[in-house]
């Protein structure tokens, strides 16, 4: 068990893949925005890759210990401390019974990711201890966590310490602002014509501060997109702007063209709803969305279902023991 | 007297005012106390209130209102009592 002592802004707990069958429900899968960084900290400390452990987003808690256990920080740069030594990231330690863990604010990135040993041990609901603010559930009480919550644990004894995970084993942050997301085509990228094709791939997209684990909204050049003859003379059930289609199922992770503004759907976000999809960004590009800060920009590349699907194999390979040896 | 630097602690949006109609939450000049609010900073569709920090003087802002900002950039400059 530990305690909250102080909650950080919207630190949540959250287990991967989430709550996955229930998206025809309008359940969303929720779980880890990078999903890269969240299952290595669960490895580092003898987890299994996708137990639940702490999703910290922007600014971290600061936590204390009723047992000895272990402990690992990985993601955005959170200047984490225990007992305010500073420690790495990418690195188990120990810590004991009265111990405190402290993150501060993002110096780099944006979430950090918070692993103990024995993982996190809260109700499941639906399958998931993930949390899903929105409707309340999961997690701890439905929510973000709270200080003064005790947060049960499990068993600590079959901790790690002293691990660390290699380096071309961790994600790398770009430093100059600007990020390259892997997208695959579809489910509507045949609304938008070859030129809308090339302005939506080849713009730089600015992440805007309206943005969250629901959606994340793009500054663009979106009035500029063009569309084909079917999303212009269409059937009146589908609405009359050019991004309007009869409702549909929306993939997690697709690039929801709300009007003229792409708006990502991300973890936590809607499951269908009556606006094209041109494009989708697919699991092996979905962790530098939990990486990217409002301000920051965006640029596309579009890559193969195949190529994606062989991108999300090898990270689940990197998210392993393989990745980790002795500090 | 001493120069304060009232710095930014999340990335966001720097605004001077609590909405668009109103009055700036504070201008050069003013005087103010550690716990007054000096902006916010929107992220994840919410406003974060930016507090001041310490006793004193307004002396110049650093971000203009709607301005893009990172943590540890420098928001307001204060002259502390």
């Amino acid at each position: 068990m530990f305690e909250v002592m102080n909650a950080g802004l919207e630190t949540a707990i959250q287990d991967y893949p989430g709550r996955v069958g229930y998206w025809n429900q309008g359940f969303p899968p929720s779980g880890p925005m990078d999903h890269w960084s969240f299952r290595l900290a669960n490895v580092l400390v003898g987890n299994e890759p996708g137990d639940a452990a702490l999703e910290c987003q922007f600014t971290g808690p600061e936590l204390r210990f009723h047992e000895d256990t272990v402990v690992a920080v990985t993601g955005g740069d959170m200047q984490p401390h225990i007992d305010g030594e500073p420690i790495e990231l990418w690195r188990s330690y120990a810590v004991k019974a009265g111990q405190t863990l402290k993150l501060s604010y993002a110096k780099t990135g944006a979430r950090g990711y918070i692993a103990v040993a024995g993982a996190i041990r809260t109700e499941p609901w639906l399958g998931s201890r993930a949390t899903f603010h929105k409707a309340g559930v999961g997690g701890f009480e439905g929510r973000a966590i709270q200080a003064g919550q005790q947060i049960p644990t499990g068993d600590a004894s079959g901790g790690t310490p002293d691990m660390v995970v290699i380096p071309e084993a961790r994600p790398e942050l770009p430093s100059d602002k600007r990020w390259e997301i892997e997208v695959v085509a579809g489910p509507n990228d045949d609304w938008l014509d070859e030129a809308g094709v090339r302005t939506f791939l080849e713009a730089d997209w600015k992440l805007s501060a309206k943005s969250d684990r629901t959606g994340y909204r793009l500054e663009g050049p979106g009035d500029r997109l063009t569309f084909a003859d079917k999303a212009i003379n269409k059937r009146p059930e589908h609405g009359s702007e050019p991004s309007n289609i009869i409702d549909q199922g929306y993939p997690n992770g697709a690039i929801n063209l709300a009007g003229l503004t792409p708006i990502i759907l991300v973890k936590d976000g809607p499951s269908m709803g009556g606006f094209i999809n041109p494009f989708t960004v697919p699991t092996s590009g979905f962790w530098k969305l939990g990486q990217v800060r409002p301000g920051e920009v965006i640029r596309f590349r579009a890559i193969s279902v195949d190529e994606a699907q062989r991108l999300a194999r090898e990270m689940t390979r990197i998210c392993s023991r393989e990745s980790l040896r002795p500090a | 007297m001493a120069e304060h630097t009232v710095e930014a602690q999340l990335p966001g949006v720097f605004y001077r005012r609590p909405s668009p109609e109103a009055e700036p939450f504070v201008a050069e000049g003013d005087t103010v106390t550690a716990d007054d609010t000096v902006g916010l900073i929107e992220l994840m569709k919410s406003y974060h209130e930016i507090k001041a920090g310490v006793a004193g003087t307004v002396k110049s802002f650093l971000v203009d209102n709607e301005g893009d900002v990172d943590p540890g950039q420098g928001l307001v400059v204060i002259e502390s009592n």
